[in-house]
């Protein structure tokens, strides 16, 4: 069986060298580029926009408890309920229980992470509940039965052909065009039957107010406004550190995290929602739950490098700037959350010694912490992890031992000076039988792609001992 | 007391994790430095430093202009007129580009008055009546406020409930220059003394017509909520 960090590799290699991948995710990207820098002109001092959204995040975050409680008594106050999961398997069962209580058959589903991260879909499949993701992305991917290849824009992945093959497959097979206003409408009308069938809707919350009480969903599309519109029951699933102080704290978080997500000013639908439908009211549930997911966030509080990891509003501005994201795309990661945050955070949520080779997977540009609305400090994160790793002794035998020998050699100057030697004789051997890059080769990571660097006639130590302060001294 | 006990029941997890919050709280963070600048600075600072909130918005100087800027921005449409008969008027000729099919308007005395004037023959559905129909060709609502930093309008489910604003494929504000506040924080900080969200379990900042990127980051309008957005805005209060 192959581990996660072989898969990644593996799979990376193949998405890397795959060019209409790449020629698909740079158009996205670029386009994406050009929105974002565009978007941040509408903000007079980003910098100041960003420090602002840090310190609303860090305050929440250093009282989450206290805010989570003033959440909770306002929602309970107006007859909604709040159930705290401490795992995925908890709130998958409560929302499970719930639907089968309440004689739910179909379930809309606007976009939410969490969902994906505790695995809730398949979840409620298993009960015999169909579950519609109503997204134009999360609908796409639901379709092709794959994960979402990146948390703002699921589909990214695809072009207009496959989606139009794949709807033609799975929906309609009298579908001719391609274009993507066609295509919208033709998953509109079939979404728009699930909306009005359903009796359950699931959302997520981008934002959960402590002092109104209230839950914030952000969409463009107006599906997360109709899930939590038409259906009898308003589920809300969601981390428990989306909590923010005040409901004026939206005034920046919301156009800061559209302009971070997509480059527009603010999102199309910036909704609030703090209970069931109240008596004299048009429509709306006459239910509403929220599910306060944990799943180990709780045990990052305690980490205090990398408490601030749950700042994260989940933008998806680091995964688009990232040059490995870049490269390897969204799937090969294998994880939920994508690019840098997913690699900085899949190792607390699913386990440091499978994930950990995810913090290798970074150039430490540091280009993810320079564009971070929260100022999450995301390469440094990345650096803790391999550390801590490293501490934990999840790293490989063969990697310890190469490290033992390594720092062995360092403090026995005359050990270092025969290794050097030869291994300079050896890779001289076989770069002159032309192995180089070969099975053979030590280096070979490095010489299968490149060509060898030029091997030095003599060591370090060797020329400084000749004329060392003059040539290799600074001038 | 049974209420509490109930919750317990429901919630075995709740104690756990917030006790999981408390401790993981105590652990000490660093205090983060204000500004970095202060680190350069190889002088002792003999001044008290001055602290100021900086400015992250432009302030908005002239919000009629301003709204009518972002709406065009937002791909909404938004006609200024100067008294009700026009506001009527201008309701009537929407009305009759669309096609016909009944039509939900949020039931409040203003509204009744303008529908009288503009359609009084249209099939109407009263938002005191219930949620509009799926079929719904139009929906005319209030809003409760309308933002000129980001051409917005915010709107609750005083107006008409939730489905008002998202189910048929135009909705229609009708809303007066009274109603413009500069900017969401003014917006915001106004819903939150008034205890909007405890008279309302639902409120909605709208900033134009339903839209995705989904496919090649190519915008199409009219996702699954209406195409168009009207605002017919009035002059006055």
């Amino acid at each position: 069986m192959s581990t996660a960090a072989q898969r990644f590799l593996q799979d990376a290699a193949v998405k890397s060298a795959d060019l209409m991948h790449r020629e698909l995710i740079r158009h996205n990207l670029d386009s994406y580029d050009a929105a974002h820098l565009k978007g941040r002109t509408r903000i007079k001092d980003w910098e100041a926009a960003r420090q602002k959204c840090q310190e609303i995040k860090r305050e929440a975050i250093n009282h989450l408890d206290r805010y989570l409680l003033q959440f909770e008594e306002k929602v309970v106050a107006r007859g909604g309920h709040v159930f705290w999961a401490a795992n995925s398997e908890e709130a998958c069962t409560y929302v499970k229980n719930l639907a089968t209580q309440r004689g739910v058959r179909t379930v809309v589903k606007s976009k939410s992470m969490v969902t994906e991260e505790i695995h809730l879909t398949p979840a409620l499949e298993k009960t015999g509940t169909r579950v519609w993701e109503t997204d134009l992305g999360e609908f796409i991917v639901q379709l092709r039965d794959e994960a979402p290849y990146h948390i703002v824009t699921p589909a990214m992945h695809l072009n207009r052909g496959q989606i139009a093959e794949l709807f033609r497959e799975k929906l309609d097979s009298t579908i001719e065009s391609d274009d993507p206003t066609d295509l919208m409408a033709v998953a509109r009308r079939k979404l728009r039957e699930a909306f009005f069938a359903a009796e359950m809707g699931i959302s997520g919350a981008n934002f959960l107010v402590a002092d109104a009480g209230a839950v914030a969903i952000s969409t463009n599309e107006g599906n997360g406004r109709l899930c939590t519109s038409v259906p009898r029951i308003h589920v809300v699933v969601t981390g428990i550190e989306k909590i923010i102080p005040r409901l004026e704290d939206l005034a920046v978080l919301w156009p800061v995290l559209a302009t971070s997500g997509t480059g527009q000013g603010i999102t199309t639908y910036s909704t609030l929602i703090g209970g069931p439908r109240r008596a004299g009211e048009a429509d709306g549930p006459e239910e509403f739950h929220v599910v306060l997911v944990d799943n180990g966030r709780s045990r990052l509080l305690a980490d205090a490098e990398q408490r601030e990891v749950l700042h994260c509003i989940r933008c998806g501005a680091c995964l688009n700037i990232c040059p490995v994201y870049r490269h390897v795309g969204g799937h090969a990661y294998g994880t939920t959350y994508q690019g840098p945050i997913g690699s900085v955070l899949t190792p607390h949520l699913n386990g440091i010694t499978e994930f950990q080779h995810l913090s290798y997977a970074s150039s430490l540009c540091g280009a993810c912490t320079s564009v971070c609305p929260v100022k999450i400090d995301l390469h440094h994160h990345l650096l803790q992890n391999r550390r801590n790793a490293t501490e934990a002794g999840a790293t490989k035998s063969s990697e310890r031992i190469m490290f033992r020998t390594w720092r062995y050699a360092m403090m026995h100057p005359r050990i270092y000076a025969l290794g050097g030697w030869s291994v300079r004789k050896a890779l001289r051997v076989v770069y002159g039988l032309g192995l180089a890059g070969s099975i053979l080769d030590p280096m070979r990571v490095w010489n299968r792609y490149r060509s060898p660097v030029p091997l030095p006639t003599e060591s370090f130590r060797a020329l400084w001992k000749k004329d060392g302060r003059k040539n290799l001294g600074p001038s | 007391m049974a209420q509490a006990n109930e919750a317990r029941i429901e919630n075995p997890s709740r104690d756990r994790i917030l006790e999981q919050i408390r401790a993981g709280l105590r652990t000490a963070i660093p205090e983060p430095v204000a500004m970095d600048s202060s680190r350069i600075i190889s002088e002792p600072v003999v001044f008290e430093p001055v602290i100021f909130e900086p400015v992250v918005f432009e302030p908005v100087v002239n919000p009629l202009e301003r709204f009518q800027q972002e709406c065009v921005a937002n791909l909404m449409e938004c006609t200024l007129t100067a008294d009700s008969a026009a506001s009527a008027r201008q309701l009537s000729q929407i009305l009759q580009s669309l096609p016909g099919g009944e039509i939900f308007v949020q039931d409040d005395p203003s509204l009744r008055q303008l529908i009288e004037l503009a359609a009084p023959a249209r099939a109407m559905r009263w938002s005191s009546q219930g949620a509009p129909a799926e079929a719904s060709q139009a929906t005319v609502t209030l809003a409760e406020t309308l933002i000129a930093q980001t051409g917005s309008i915010l709107v609750t489910a005083s107006c008409g409930g939730r489905g008002a604003s998202v189910i048929a494929p135009c909705h229609i504000v009708y809303a007066t220059t009274a109603q413009l506040v500069p900017d969401l924080a003014t917006a915001l900080g106004r819903a939150s003394r008034d205890g909007t969200l405890d008279r309302n379990s639902f409120a909605c900042v709208i900033s134009g017509s339903s839209r995705t990127a989904d496919i090649e980051k190519i915008l199409v309008q009219g996702a699954h909520g209406p195409r168009r957005l009207v605002v017919i805005l009035q002059n006055g209060s």
